[in-house]
C-alpha cells in the first residue's frame, strides 16, 4: 500500500516537472501582425507568439467598424474602413487567449473571435498532464488492486 | 376550495401576461407623448438610407420634419446589425429655428395647400459614422 | 458490509433532507409554491417575447430576449440548476402553465375529477427520449439564428409555448414536458448527476398506504403530473419537481434531499439507448457549438448562419452525422474493445454500450459548464444594459443602460475551463469503474473491460481540453 502511494506520487511529480520545464527557453523577439477584420472573422485567425515577445498588431477593417479585444490582457483597439487600429504589448502571459470583436458589427458579433497563442501553452500542457496522470493512476490502481486481491 | 386564492392566482397571471404587455406599450406611448417624437430608422444607403416618421405617421425618406420652436425627441432605431452613428453637423438649436423660419417663408403656400402649415420642414444632413 | 464512498470520502448512501426544516417543508406543501415562481418566470418570458418581437432582425447582443435566454438562463441551467438542483427549472418553467390551467380548470385550487382536454396517452413506443433527442438536435440547426436574431428567439420560444399548450389539450398531464420539450431531454439526463432529489422517505409508510394519493391525487394536490409513481421512483430523470406529491401525501412522506453527485448513474433501471444517444448528442453539440461560436474559423460561422444554402446544408449534415453517428460509432468501438478485453461472452454488447454511455453524463455536463463559462465571462456585462433598457427604447430602469461591454476574468477563463473539465473527468472515472462492476458479472472481467472505457474517457477529456484551451 505504501509502495503504491510512493509510486503514484513520484509519477505525478515527474510529470509536472517535465511539463513545466517544457519550452522555458524560447527566445524573445518582436512580432508584427496585420490582422484583417471582416464579418465575422479575422485573418489571420490564429496568431502565435512566444512568451516575452513584443507584439505589434495593426487592425484593418475590410467592411464595417470592428474592434479587437484580447482576453487576459484587457487591451483593445478598433478600426473603421480606411482607418486602422493598432496595439502594442508584451505577451507576458502564456496560454491560448481569445481576441474578440469589441464593436457591434453584425448579428454574429459575439462570435467574432480569433486566437492568440502565447507559447509555451503551459496551461494546456498542465491540464493535459493532470488528465493523463489521473488516467494512468486509475489504470495502475485497477491492476494493483487486482494483485492485492490475488495475494490476499 | 379557496375561491379568493384562486382569484389572486388568476389576477397575478393576468398581471404577468396581459397587463405586462399593455403596460409596456402604454408606458412607452406615454413617454413619447411628452415630446414631439420623431422615429428615425437608421439604414445604410445600400438598404434604403434613413427614413423618419413623425406625428403625421408618414415615412419620409432622408428627411426629418420637425415643428418650429418645439423640443423634438428623435428615436433612432438601428434595424441593421452594424453600428450606425448620427450627426447633425449643420445645427445647433438656434440654427434650427433660423433655418426653419426661412424655409417656412419660402414654402408657405405649398405647405398650406397640404393643410400642414403648422409644420416646418428642413432637410437635415445626416452623417453616418 | 463496507460502504461505497465517492473518492473515498463521501458515502454514496448519504442523504441530507432539506424538508426536515419546517420552513422549507411548509413552502413545499404550500400551493403557492412553485406557482408564484412560475408566474414570475412567465412575466419574464412575456418581456422576452416582446423584446424578441420588437428586436426583429437587429443584432442580439443588446436584446433582452437573446441575452436573458441564451446567456443568463442557459448558463444558470448548466451551472447551477441542473448539476445542483436537478430539474429545478422544470419546477418553475412557465411553458406548460397554460396547458395545466386548461386541464385543471384552476391555477391554485385542486379541482376534483377528471382533467379536461382529450387526455390521450402518448404512444408507448415514444415514451422515451427519442422525440426530444431529435427535436433538440433539429433546434440546434437554427442556433445561428435564434441565438443572434431576436425575432428568431421569439419564434422559437413562442412556438414551444404554443406547442406545450396544444399538446396539453390533446394528451394527458405533462406529456409535453416528459416527451417533447427540447429542454427536458438534457435536463433529464444530466439530472442523474444532480446533488438533489425528490424521494419518498419511509418505504413502509408507502407500502401500507393503499390509496397512493401521490399518484392518484386528493383534495390537497394532483396526482403526479409527470405520471411517475412518487412512492417508488428511484431516478431523477423524469421527475419534474412539481412538488404535487408533497402536497398530496397525507403522511408527509416525501423528502427533498441533498446527496452526493451522480448517484443516479448507478441505478440500474430504465437504462436505454435513447439516453445513451442523448449523451452522444450533447457531446456532439458541445463540440460543434464551440467550433462555430467560440472558434476562430469564419467559414464555419458562415455555414451556421446560412450565408449560402450549400454551406448551411453542409453544416446540418455534418452536425447531424457527428452527433448521431460518429460519436456513437467511436463509443461503440471502445465498447466492443471493452467486451473483447473483458472476455465476457455472456454480456451483450448492447448492455456494455448502454451502461457505459452513462459515464458521458459527468463529462458532458463538465463540457457544457466549461462552454458556458466561455459565454458568460466575456458577454455577461450585456445583461446590465438590457435589464435597464429591455426594449431598446431608451429606458433606464436601473441606471445601467450605458454600462459598456466589459469582459471579466478573461485571464483565468482558460484555467477555469480546464479545472471544470478535470473535475468532471474525475467523476466520469469514479462512476465508470462502478458501472464496469455493474455490467460484468466477474470482478476480473470488470477490471479488464473498464480499461478501454478509461482510455476513451481520457481521450475525450484531452480532446475537449485541446478544444477549449489548447
Amino acid at each position: 500500500m505504501r509502495n503504491q502511494k510512493i509510486i503514484k506520487i513520484c509519477f505525478l511529480l515527474s510529470t509536472f516537472y517535465l511539463l513545466f520545464s517544457f519550452g522555458s527557453s524560447f527566445a524573445q523577439s518582436e512580432k508584427f501582425f496585420e490582422i484583417r477584420a471582416k464579418k465575422f472573422s479575422y485573418t489571420p485567425n490564429i496568431i502565435r507568439v512566444n512568451k516575452g515577445d513584443l507584439v505589434r498588431v495593426r487592425l484593418i477593417s475590410e467592411d464595417v467598424h470592428h474592434g479587437l479585444f484580447i482576453d487576459g490582457y484587457g487591451i483593445k483597439t478598433s478600426a473603421h474602413p480606411g482607418m486602422e487600429g493598432s496595439l502594442k504589448f508584451v505577451a507576458d502571459k502564456p496560454g491560448r487567449y481569445t481576441f474578440r470583436c469589441s464593436v457591434t458589427c453584425g448579428e454574429f458579433h459575439p462570435y467574432m473571435v480569433g486566437y492568440m497563442v502565447v507559447g509555451p501553452n503551459s496551461r494546456f500542457w498542465m491540464y493535459g498532464g493532470i488528465v493523463l496522470g489521473i488516467g494512468v493512476i486509475a489504470f495502475l490502481t485497477t491492476f494493483l488492486r487486482k494483485k492485492q486481491n490475488v495475494q490476499g | 376550495m379557496n375561491k379568493n386564492k384562486e382569484r389572486i392566482a388568476v389576477t397575478l397571471m393576468l398581471l404577468a401576461t396581459v397587463v405586462t404587455i399593455v403596460g409596456v406599450f402604454g408606458i412607452e406611448s406615454f413617454r413619447r407623448k411628452q415630446f414631439y417624437t420623431v422615429e428615425l430608422i437608421a439604414r445604410s444607403p445600400l438598404n434604403g438610407n434613413w427614413t423618419s416618421r413623425g406625428k403625421d405617421g408618414i415615412w419620409h425618406p432622408r428627411k426629418i420634419y420637425a415643428p418650429y420652436g418645439k423640443e423634438v425627441k428623435l428615436y433612432i432605431r438601428n434595424i441593421e446589425t452594424v453600428s450606425h452613428g448620427f450627426a447633425l453637423p449643420d445645427f445647433n438649436r438656434t440654427d434650427l429655428c433660423d433655418i426653419a423660419k426661412q424655409v417656412v417663408e419660402e414654402k408657405k403656400h405649398s405647405v398650406y395647400s397640404r393643410n400642414r402649415f403648422f409644420y416646418r420642414h428642413h432637410s437635415c444632413f445626416l452623417g453616418c459614422i | 458490509m463496507s460502504k461505497d464512498k465517492l473518492f473515498g470520502l463521501v458515502d454514496l448512501d448519504w442523504r441530507f433532507e432539506l424538508t426536515k426544516f419546517k420552513l422549507i417543508r411548509a413552502l413545499f406543501k404550500s400551493r403557492w409554491f412553485p406557482l408564484l415562481a412560475i408566474i414570475f418566470n412567465l412575466f419574464i418570458f412575456v418581456i422576452i417575447l416582446i423584446a424578441g418581437l420588437i428586436g426583429g432582425f437587429s443584432a442580439g447582443n443588446y436584446n433582452f430576449g437573446i441575452m436573458i435566454v441564451w446567456i443568463l438562463w442557459w448558463v444558470m441551467l448548466m451551472f447551477v440548476l441542473v448539476p445542483i438542483f436537478s430539474r429545478a427549472w422544470c419546477l418553475m418553467c412557465p411553458f406548460p402553465v397554460f396547458g395545466d390551467w386548461m386541464q385543471r380548470g384552476a391555477l391554485f385550487n385542486v379541482n376534483p375529477g377528471k382533467l379536461k382536454g382529450l387526455n390521450l396517452k402518448w404512444p408507448k413506443a415514444l415514451k422515451n427520449m427519442w422525440v426530444m433527442n431529435i427535436l433538440f438536435l433539429v433546434t440546434t440547426f437554427f442556433s445561428g439564428f435564434f441565438t443572434v436574431r431576436p425575432l428568431a428567439t421569439f419564434i422559437l420560444l413562442g412556438g414551444i409555448i404554443l406547442l406545450a399548450f396544444i399538446i396539453g389539450l390533446i394528451f394527458e398531464k405533462r406529456t409535453f414536458c416528459l416527451y417533447v420539450c427540447p429542454v427536458s431531454g438534457f435536463q433529464g439526463l444530466y439530472s442523474q448527476f444532480a446533488m438533489a432529489e425528490v424521494r419518498r422517505k419511509d418505504p413502509e409508510i408507502c407500502k401500507n398506504h393503499n390509496v397512493k394519493t401521490c399518484f392518484m391525487g386528493n383534495e390537497c394536490g394532483y396526482g403526479c403530473p409527470w405520471m411517475l409513481a412518487p412512492f417508488h421512483f428511484t431516478k431523477n430523470t423524469y421527475c419534474g419537481m412539481c412538488l404535487e406529491c408533497f402536497k398530496s401525501c397525507p403522511h408527509d412522506n416525501m423528502g427533498f434531499n441533498l446527496r452526493p453527485p451522480g448517484v443516479d448513474l448507478l441505478v440500474d433501471e430504465k437504462r436505454g439507448l435513447d439516453e445513451a444517444w442523448k449523451a452522444f448528442i450533447m457531446l456532439g453539440i458541445a463540440m460543434v457549438f464551440f467550433l462555430t461560436m467560440q472558434g476562430p474559423w469564419g467559414v464555419l460561422k458562415d455555414m451556421v448562419r446560412g450565408t449560402s444554402l450549400k454551406g448551411y446544408l453542409t453544416f446540418i449534415s455534418l452536425h447531424s452525422a457527428f452527433s448521431l453517428l460518429i460519436v456513437p460509432a467511436i463509443f461503440f468501438f471502445f465498447s466492443w474493445l471493452s467486451k473483447l478485453f473483458s472476455g465476457a461472452k455472456e454480456v451483450s454488447l448492447r448492455k456494455i454500450f448502454t451502461n457505459f454511455s452513462y459515464t458521458l453524463v459527468p463529462l458532458g455536463l463538465g463540457v457544457w459548464i466549461a462552454f458556458s463559462i466561455g459565454i458568460i465571462l466575456p458577454n455577461g456585462s450585456y445583461i446590465l444594459h438590457i435589464i435597464s433598457d429591455p426594449f431598446s427604447w431608451g429606458w433606464n430602469l436601473f441606471g445601467t443602460k450605458s454600462f459598456p461591454w466589459t469582459p471579466v476574468f478573461t485571464g483565468i477563463l482558460g484555467y477555469l475551463q480546464g479545472l471544470v473539465l478535470v473535475i468532471f473527468y474525475l467523476f466520469s472515472l469514479a462512476y465508470g469503474s462502478r458501472l464496469a462492476r455493474q455490467t460484468y458479472p466477474d470482478e476480473a472481467q470488470a477490471k479488464r473491460g473498464w480499461i478501454p472505457m478509461l482510455v476513451f474517457l481520457t481521450l475525450a477529456a484531452l480532446a475537449f481540453l485541446w478544444l477549449y484551451i489548447g
